[in-house]
């Protein structure tokens, strides 16, 4: 096991803590741990893709940072006109 | 020695993110646990872009990480401020702060909690 696995192995049990949050806790705050999953899962597939050498994945980082960019701003212009 | 460099940038960036979470965790409203987010964004995004560098120099996937990394530090303040901009529409009707309200600018000014 290369340093990278590791990481990656160290980095996605970070989404457990956050999932409690998404599943327990009230709108807002889930929709923080929604933006927080959406960075480190980012993250984690930048690590993925060094510890598995399958350097086309690294295109997956790229298109979920860009495409939780537009989903958050998606829920967050829901929040503020429809549930107030 | 490079090794070594490598193995501290990716350990530096796990305990960021690991650090951050646990932190927004601790932090007990939204508004609060915002301000995590933007570490691993910036910090931990950018440690593992430098450990790719060393690892494989000016490969491809060095510049799509600098690229992921531009766009999260990019996109995650927008989206930040947005959301903070949409909780405080969803409280009130307006985000502008009312003529009677006092706004904390200091950490001074913020109410003190009374302590049970």
């Amino acid at each position: 096991m290369n340093i990278w696995e590791f990481a990656a192995e160290a980095t996605i049990f970070t989404l457990v803590p956050l999932t409690y949050v998404a599943m327990r806790s009230d709108l807002r705050q889930r929709l923080v741990a929604f933006f927080m999953a959406g960075v480190l899962i980012t993250i984690l597939l930048m690590l993925l893709t060094m510890a598995f050498h399958r350097m086309p994945m690294m295109d997956l980082a790229i298109t979920l940072s860009l495409m939780s960019f537009g989903g958050g701003l998606v829920f967050v212009r829901f929040l503020a006109r429809y549930l107030k | 020695m490079k090794v070594i460099s490598i193995d501290l940038l990716v350990g530096a960036a796990v305990l960021i993110t690991w650090l951050s979470v646990l932190g927004m965790l601790r932090m007990r409203d939204p508004y609060q646990r915002m301000h995590y987010m933007s570490v691993p964004a910036s910090l931990g995004a950018g440690l593992i872009t430098i450990a790719i560098l060393l690892q494989d120099g000016l490969k491809p996937e060095f510049f799509k990480a600098l690229v992921t990394t531009f766009v999260l530090i990019a996109m995650n303040s927008v989206v930040t401020h947005a959301a903070a901009r949409a909780f405080r529409i969803a409280e009130t009707k307006d985000w502008k702060p009312n003529a009677e309200e006092e706004v904390p600018i200091q950490p001074s000014d913020e109410p003190v909690e009374q302590e049970r």
